[in-house]
């Protein structure tokens, strides 16, 4: 039985230690974080209850509709929407309606995730869950794509998070949320039957509108910069355009332009709407990193992103990615080169690659090695109070006061992951603010937050901060020093 | 820019009144070196066209029609541009050669998507969501030594968090008005000493907040409830409480909405002239507030994008390409209109709707960061050959 041992595997694998946890984790600690690196039976009920992507797709096209037809080529899209039997009486309250149906969806997702985090009995899962989507960046940042990292994360990321890289990739590759995010669908082949005949394209009226001009190579760089191989890869600017024309055509099945009218619901996950453009596609073979690939259509691209999913330098990057998030800032060499042999040797299981990780002697040596970020922190916090659920909105709000709008990650290389950007002056001090605004709400002359502190943090919860949880005014002042402890902040 | 309210100026009195207890060591270095940028962008499209108004352009007013001023409404500049009759502040540095026009600029953004048009604004790519740091927070970080030494942070952003523009690897900090309730002093203290007695670098945070809060509350620069949400002159005390500090930000980032005039503009009253004016009493403050340090101040004021010429059906315009762009402070050598006018008859115009792009707005960064912050900007500007830095915009 190890306590210590306990409250790490809590901290540093889940999310934080609920009342209780650690002396049900201290008979095993690692076989408690092993025994969560299973694929999931079922989704978790909050994250069941969320739409399918293409309902996210149709939710940003309403917006988008409603743009258009104020924009200055209002006119000429309401006469052809007339000519294809909308009418003007539909598209009147479409704005309106996007505006509450899309703050609701976002209130809905985040709220969904979090009280996932919070009440989950598997939060070493839960965490990988949250590592990988922030891996596979989708962000809201970007208009077009605004609703779709909550269902691109479900379909896409979740059901390989135990499983094999390679299919993770594919999957990410193809669902429609990354399509639209890093602008895949307006990519086509210069040679492409589009290219030779315009006229040959459809015209999108709805969702990421523009006109298809040529070959984007954004989602093609990111695949091998922050998806796969790294920075440091051994990819050239050519082998970032082989690919780009490899997944040209990849795109996913837009939804009829009534069904922006009416009440339609989309049913179809990423996966049923992904969609290979024939028209789009740069015809004939193509040289990525020294190696031909002569397959048509869809396989040329399914044979290029296998090779790369399981790359001598993405073995290296995904292990030195998962020790960065698990071990420390700077990962100790020794044990970034064990996952990495393990990648290599599985062809890139990842449940396998944790199991090395969890073996790690370097992953259980310094208990606080890592700070924190907001949505981490919150959800700690809220396993520590045994809060299950938050109102809608509430802990997305918390979480942005904090630095953190979940699902806004600047850019495609997601949120980072070193304490630097977040161990802010003005961030831990709304950190501070926001231990004290839940304190006043939560604490209560009975609630000693001292034993909130042992069952969070058990033997780790220092002598400094006992003492000063001890010496408080009141334990609504107890529960603010304990929160914005340094045990607290970091894992 | 809705964080001002009562609840935050009793934090911070609170705060500023105990500060005592909590001495920090800032004061014990000093800065060497004195030149300081203020960033101002204004998000949502300025209307070039209203703020500097091309009078003199024969195809002016049957272009622009009831959004067109008249010469004698603006505040004349020279024979072809007059300013916007609100701009009174801006129009007095103009005499006193503290402000230099720049007209029909544009960064090589040439859609019209708010969100894609500010991503290349700020972080001075070549294409949208191409970079995810912005062009200042690079500069900061290749100033030298001199410019560096004795700084807390180089760069400062009055909002909760660095707009993109002021994100990346340099040390920047943020203040902001905070819509959460007062943090108990005496706890303040008691977490403080955790800190110290258990982790240096958040004591080293907590320390470099309360430092910020003394600053903003010294400036006074919470003083924001009553002028509005949109007020500018509140954020501008705030930052030049930091700023006018010899250990301060070298720049400082503050932001204003509300550009996005789709309808009933106004033309010398009304929507956007409330909107300049705002600016203009911002600029002002920024000026009374930094005192001696003006001097030694560039502030460039810029949007993401112009608006079209022609009006809109609702006395409002939309979304266009160039647009002007503000250069101010006792650092800059004004007194002038820089713009290779590309005139407003139908066939000049950018896709027969908008004010064609002339000059680059990333010659003018480059430019300025060059001459006044002694920071080569080429690096940072990536594929911007064709964007020669326009040089001596500030005094030698």
């Amino acid at each position: 039985m190890s306590l210590e041992q306990a409250a790490i595997a809590a901290n540093r694998f889940g999310f934080g230690a609920r009342p209780g946890d650690l002396r049900v984790i201290a008979g095993d600690p690692r076989g408690w974080v092993k025994a969560q690196l299973t694929p999931e039976r079922a989704l978790p009920a909050p994250l069941a209850a969320l739409p399918p992507a293409e309902d996210d797709v149709l939710a940003f096209g309403r917006f988008f509709v409603a743009q258009r037809l104020n924009g200055p080529n209002g006119d000429r899209i309401r006469e052809r929407l007339e000519k294809q039997g909308v009418s003007s009486a539909q598209m009147q309250p479409v704005e309106e309606a996007f505006r509450q149906h899309f703050r609701a969806r976002y209130e809905a997702s985040t709220k969904a995730r979090l009280d996932t985090a919070f009440a989950t009995d598997r939060p070493v899962f839960e965490r990988l869950a949250h590592f990988w989507a922030n891996h596979f960046t989708v962000s809201a940042q970007k208009p077009q794509a605004a609703a779709m990292p909550a269902s691109f994360e479900r379909e896409a990321i979740r059901p390989h998070v135990a499983g094999r890289f390679a299919d993770m990739l594919l999957a990410s590759t193809k669902h429609p949320g990354m399509t639209i995010y890093l602008d895949n669908w307006m990519s086509i082949g210069p040679n492409s039957a589009w290219a030779k005949n315009p006229a040959s394209m459809p015209r999108y009226t709805f969702g990421p509108g523009g006109r298809p001009s040529g070959l984007n190579e954004n989602l093609a760089r990111e695949i091998l910069e922050l998806h796969a191989l790294g920075v440091t890869g051994g990819y050239g600017q050519g082998d970032v355009q082989a690919l780009a024309a490899i997944l040209t055509g990849w795109t996913y099945e837009r939804p009829a332009p009534r069904d922006y009218f009416n009440e339609s619901v989309g049913k179809r996950d990423g996966a049923a709407m992904f969609r290979f453009e024939p028209g789009a596609h740069e015809p004939g073979a193509k040289t990525l990193m020294g190696k031909p690939y002569t397959a048509a259509g869809a396989a040329q691209g399914e044979a290029a992103l296998a090779d790369i999913a399981r790359h001598p330098a993405t073995a290296r990057f995904i292990a030195t990615k998962l020790a960065r998030h698990y071990i420390a800032d700077a990962p100790p060499p020794a044990a970034v080169a064990r996952i990495e042999q393990t990648f290599v040797r599985t062809g890139g299981d990842l449940r396998a690659c944790m199991e090395t990780l969890v073996d790690s002697p370097e992953a259980w040596a310094q208990p606080f090695a890592k700070f924190k970020r907001p949505e981490e922190y919150l959800i700690s916090v809220m396993r520590g109070l045994n809060i299950r659920q938050l109102g809608p909105g509430v802990g997305a709000i918390a979480a942005a006061n904090m630095g953190q709008r979940l699902y806004t990650a600047a850019g495609p290389d997601g949120w980072a992951d070193i304490a630097a950007p977040w161990l802010t002056g003005d961030l831990v001090w709304k950190r501070m603010e926001w231990a004290e605004a839940l304190s006043q709400r939560v604490a209560r002359a009975d609630v000693d937050p001292l034993s909130i502190g042992d069952a969070a943090l058990g033997p780790l919860l220092s002598a400094e901060t006992r003492e000063a949880v001890r010496r408080a005014q009141s334990p609504q002042q107890g529960m603010v020093l304990l929160f914005s402890s340094p045990e607290f902040q970091r894992r | 820019m809705h964080r001002h309210g009562p609840v935050g100026i009793s934090r911070r009195a609170a705060l500023s009144a105990g500060l005592a207890t909590l001495a920090f060591p800032a004061l014990a270095f000093g800065a060497s070196s004195s030149k300081r940028l203020v960033v101002v962008i204004l998000r949502g499209g300025m209307d070039g066209l209203a703020a500097v108004a091309p009078v003199g352009d024969p195809a002016y007013a049957s272009a622009r029609r009831e959004l067109a001023l008249t010469r004698a409404q603006t505040l004349p500049l020279d024979a072809t541009f007059g300013l916007h009759p609100r701009l009174t502040t801006l129009h007095g540095l103009y005499a006193a050669r503290e402000l230099t026009v720049v007209h029909a600029a544009s960064t090589p953004y040439r859609e019209r998507s708010h969100f894609d048009a500010q991503n290349m604004l700020e972080t001075g790519g070549a294409r949208p969501y191409a970079r995810d740091s912005g062009w200042l927070n690079a500069a900061l970080g290749a100033l030298g030594a001199e410019a560096r030494s004795g700084r807390r942070e180089l760069g400062l952003a009055i909002a909760p968090q660095a707009p993109l523009v002021l994100r990346g690897d340099a040390n920047v900090a943020t203040w902001s008005p905070s819509p959460m309730p007062d943090a108990n002093q005496d706890t303040i203290a008691r977490l403080m000493d955790l800190y110290r007695a258990r982790d240096p670098a958040l004591a080293g945070a907590l320390d470099s907040a309360i430092a910020a809060n003394a600053i903003a509350m010294d400036a006074g620069g919470m003083a924001g409830g009553r002028a509005g949400a949109r007020a500018v002159a509140p954020l501008a005390k705030a930052a030049a409480g930091f700023l006018r500090r010899p250990d301060g930000p070298v720049a400082a980032v503050i932001e204003m909405s509300g550009w996005d005039t789709h309808a009933n503009q106004g033309v010398d009253g009304g929507q956007l002239a409330n909107s300049l004016a705002l600016l203009d009493a911002g600029v002002a403050t920024l000026k009374t507030e930094l005192g001696p340090a003006w001097a030694d101040t560039a502030v460039v004021i810029m949007t993401e994008f112009g608006r079209t010429v022609a009006p809109n059906g609702n006395r409002g315009s939309d979304h266009g390409t160039a647009s002007a762009l503000f250069l101010t402070g006792g650092a800059v050598a004004g007194g002038r209109v820089i713009a290779d006018w590309p005139g407003l008859a139908q066939a000049q115009l950018y896709e027969g709707r908008d004010l064609r792009p002339t000059t680059d707005v990333r010659a003018v960064l480059k430019g300025l960061l060059g001459d006044h912050l002694g920071v080569n900007a080429a690096a940072i500007f990536p594929d911007s050959a064709g964007a020669a830095p326009l040089r001596g915009l500030v005094r030698a």
